[in-house]
């Protein structure tokens, strides 16, 4: 509100409302206020004083403070930061499935590793192989792969 | 965190920062409780009232819009929340005072009254719950007009009249007490 807008009546309804200090009235209207307050002192003189009465009586007042374990007892339940996971299985899941690793792609994963390790494990025996070749040659005749060099 | 924004802040403290939670606790719990208990006079009750204010708060931090600033969000939870639980109480107020302004009295005269002072708090206890809302936010805890307004979710101009009327009455009231002790 400009200098023009502001009125006496107005000036009296901020003092009623608000108090006597300018401070606390609404900033769009606070120097236009102000300007009528110093022009015309007397004018206002007994409203302001009523106003400072209850300002002062309101400014006395205790103030209750909150007991210092409140703070603890909020943050208590506040939400927890999820665990950071550095293991090398959490960091291949995080590679792998950056939004996280749900059932079906969790299962997947964890078929993938299983045959990952089982296969490893399966051909570090040496059996399979072996097994494998007789099979092969005996099917064209050959006892081992002894005889099958020979033929060459 | 004094570097951070509000904003800022609010997004730490969803993800779990509890540096970030810490300073939003402790920058606006304060003043939730103080409201509170000026509302409910009982400290048991404005703890309770702090400590849901927040809870919600923890849930709603996700998905924060900036739309209001968090004090003031809090503040209209807490109002919300008290309204709730004075609602549920026996009704004591006393209903609203007399608007009349004795002007037979100076104002000076019952400010030098000690009863007058220690009376205050009893006075502005017994205001209708939506005037001492507003006196409340704007006379005790500084709040602007905006902000009050918006916490109480009303207009600036209903809140400027809920103040005046509260003002009147805690005025009327105090001179009714002069007149009584002189009289």
């Amino acid at each position: 509100m400009t200098e023009l807008n502001m009125t006496a009546e107005r000036v009296l309804e901020l003092i009623l409302a608000y108090g006597a200090e300018t401070g606390g009235w609404p900033e769009d209207e606070r120097e236009a206020a102000r300007v009528f307050l110093e022009a015309e002192p007397a004018r206002f003189a007994e409203a302001l004083s009523e106003a400072r009465l209850l300002d002062t009586l309101m400014m006395d007042l205790e103030t209750p403070e909150p007991p210092a374990s409140l703070s603890e007892t909020i943050l208590a339940r506040a939400p927890k930061a999820m665990p950071q996971q550095n293991s090398l299985i959490g960091l291949l899941g995080k590679t792998l499935f950056p939004q996280g690793v749900k059932w079906p792609a969790g299962a997947a994963l964890a078929s993938l590793l299983m045959g990952l390790v089982g296969g490893y494990a399966y051909a570090s025996t040496g059996i399979g192989y072996d097994q494998a070749d007789s099979a092969y040659y005996m099917a064209f005749g050959f006892e081992s792969d002894q005889a099958w060099l020979e033929t060459e | 965190m004094s570097g951070l924004t509000e904003l800022d802040q609010i997004t730490h403290a969803a993800r779990g920062d509890r540096a970030a939670q810490s300073a939003l606790v402790n920058r606006n719990m304060p003043i939730i409780y103080r409201v509170a208990y000026r509302m409910l006079q009982d400290e048991a009750e404005a703890e309770d009232v702090t400590q849901e204010t927040f809870l919600r708060a923890w849930k709603v931090l996700p998905d924060w819009q900036p739309k209001a600033k968090f004090s003031t969000w809090a503040c209209t939870v807490a109002l919300n929340l008290c309204r709730d639980r004075l609602r549920k109480k026996k009704p004591v107020l006393m209903g609203e005072l007399p608007e009349r302004v004795d002007t037979a009295l100076r104002p000076e005269e019952a400010l030098a009254s000690q009863q007058a002072q220690a009376g205050i708090a009893e006075k502005i206890a017994q205001l209708p719950e939506r005037q001492r809302e507003a006196l409340t936010l704007c006379a005790l805890e500084g709040m602007t007009n905006i902000e009050a307004a918006e916490a109480m979710s009303v207009s600036v101009r209903a809140l400027e009249s809920l103040l005046a009327r509260a003002r009147r009455a805690l005025r009327a009231s105090l001179q009714a007490e002069r007149v009584g002790e002189t009289g």
